[in-house]
């Protein structure tokens, strides 16, 4: 008798839990807003430590992205889990990409622009930083001299090792389009130093239009080009831009 | 020779402890379980698997490096075991000596298993395999020695439970070390200013060379790694010759 009802309570017990554990909801109500500690309060830990941790953060900061990306579209905290995670680990340089975008998708790209920034200031070899801005600086940004701003970054990329050539055609093109002419002929003639024969071509059409049409003005603004040319290739330069000059 | 004895017979007896292979089989699940960590990290993967596998590493070293550490002389005083030792021509700086060089032994089989194991993760998930993970290994190990050899002091003095409470402590100190005198510096007091600055210069730094976040792609601090791996050792034989010297007075 006594071994049935330890039976019976067990079986009821099973059956208690696992009612509980089939209606349990499966996944909480995700809240905008979180608490994020601020970066000062790990500043004396080692490097080690605050390594992992920004890795434990970002992986937090991704989940809370997936939960509101989907549901309410609120990413209030997000911009303070980026700062803590790249302030923790400052060349985590996909963590300012991500942040960057992510602000992006939610309408505050001034946040973006500013995350953008301090990321370069960071990691200041890294190439994609000045490109991300120009893009943003050319796509969000409004004014008279969003051309040239966005410029002035792609020349700064084109600078940076590693970066594709169409980078400083870019920022070429986009100087042409802000009249910023005089950075424009410079970075044609950098990009026909540095670029092969398609982009040779193209920075001879952009500075065949940019140059003035006199011959003599022509010559004295190609000789002040002179030392931005390899000896080598400058002959060829001056070659290929008086074309159809006697 | 001697010591060589005694170490050869601490490492056999450490590495058949079933409390080791315990732990090592964890810290290898955990290793791997860092593969999940990496595939919800958007493209993070070869990051999160090394910090986290290395983090893996210092923790569960950490765990072997205290609590054997601490039994290892303490377990021999109330065996008796040791009393059949020194009736042998042994001294007793010989056995403390002995003792660690074995469980030393032991933390680099421990150690280079679960680092090659962590190698050879990384290198399938992130197709190239990374140097600094090997190095980031050794320097966890020379770290681990200095608070194996902390931990054997203690147990010099008290139980096995402080000493091991001990050795961690040591540890985390050792990572924090530079903070004591930070916040002494808030304070006003002349006591804790000096007070602080004797932990500061007591506490070995475990912390001046940092591989772990310079395998993530964080530079470490400034100290060079040949003058630092020289203070370790120094520090580690510092704590064996004062663990030696107190031994040495103890009455069983």
């Amino acid at each position: 008798m006594r071994r049935l009802l330890a039976l019976a309570a067990v079986a009821v017990c099973v059956a208690v839990v696992i009612v509980y554990q089939t209606n349990r909801p499966a996944a909480a109500t995700p809240n905008p807003v979180v608490f994020v500690p601020s970066p000062g309060f790990y500043k004396n830990f080692s490097p080690s430590v605050r390594a992992t941790l920004a890795d434990v953060y970002w992986l937090s900061t991704i989940q809370y992205y997936g939960e509101h990306v989907k549901s309410d579209h609120r990413l209030d905290s997000l911009p303070a889990m980026v700062r803590l995670v790249t302030s923790l680990s400052p060349h985590f340089t996909e963590a300012y990409f991500f942040g960057a975008f992510s602000m992006i998708d939610v309408g505050r790209p001034a946040t973006a622009y500013a995350l953008l920034q301090q990321g370069y200031r960071a990691n200041p070899r890294d190439w994609r930083f000045p490109f991300y801005l120009g893009f943003f600086a050319y796509t969000y940004a409004s004014g008279a001299h969003k051309d040239a701003v966005a410029a002035q970054w792609y020349a700064d990329a084109a600078r940076l090792p590693g970066r594709p050539a169409f980078v400083a055609r870019l920022a070429a093109e986009l100087a042409t389009k802000g009249n910023e002419t005089q950075t424009a002929i410079d970075l044609w003639t950098q990009v026909y130093c540095q670029g092969d024969k398609y982009a040779r071509q193209k920075a001879v059409t952009a500075l065949d239009r940019l140059l003035p049409t006199d011959k003599v003005a022509r010559e004295k603004a190609v000789a002040r080009l002179e030392p931005a040319v390899p000896h080598a290739l400058f002959a060829q330069f001056v070659a290929d831009l008086f074309q159809g000059y006697n | 020779m001697r010591v060589a004895a005694v170490a050869l017979n601490t490492f056999r007896e450490t590495i058949r402890d079933r409390i080791l292979g315990v732990i090592i089989l964890f810290a290898l699940a955990m290793i791997v379980a860092s593969l999940w960590l990496a595939s919800i990290s958007l493209g993070q993967e070869d990051r999160m698997i090394k910090d986290f596998g290395l983090a893996a590493i210092s923790v569960f070293g950490l765990i072997v490096a205290a609590f054997v550490a601490a039994s290892l002389v303490r377990k021999e005083v109330e065996k008796r075991t040791v009393f059949i030792i020194f009736s042998k021509p042994v001294s007793r700086s010989e056995f403390i000596w002995g003792k660690f060089l074995g469980l030393a032994a032991t933390m680099l089989t421990v150690l280079t298993g679960m680092t090659v194991f962590l190698f050879a993760l990384a290198w399938m998930v992130a197709g190239s395999p990374s140097g600094s993970l090997l190095l980031a290994g050794l320097l966890i190990f020379l770290q681990l020695l200095v608070v194996m050899a902390m931990t054997m002091l203690f147990s010099t003095m008290t139980s096995a439970i402080l000493a091991s409470v001990w050795g961690i402590c040591v540890y985390a100190a050792g990572q924090l070390s530079h903070n004591v005198l930070s916040l002494s510096r808030l304070g006003h007091s002349e006591v804790t200013h000096v007070l602080s600055t004797a932990v500061f210069f007591v506490v070995p730094n475990l912390s001046a060379v940092d591989l772990r976040a310079a395998v993530v792609g964080e530079a470490g601090h400034g100290t060079t790694l040949l003058a630092w791996c020289a203070y370790l050792v120094a520090y580690l034989v510092i704590a064996l010759f004062a663990a030696t010297w107190i031994f040495a007075r103890k009455e069983f």
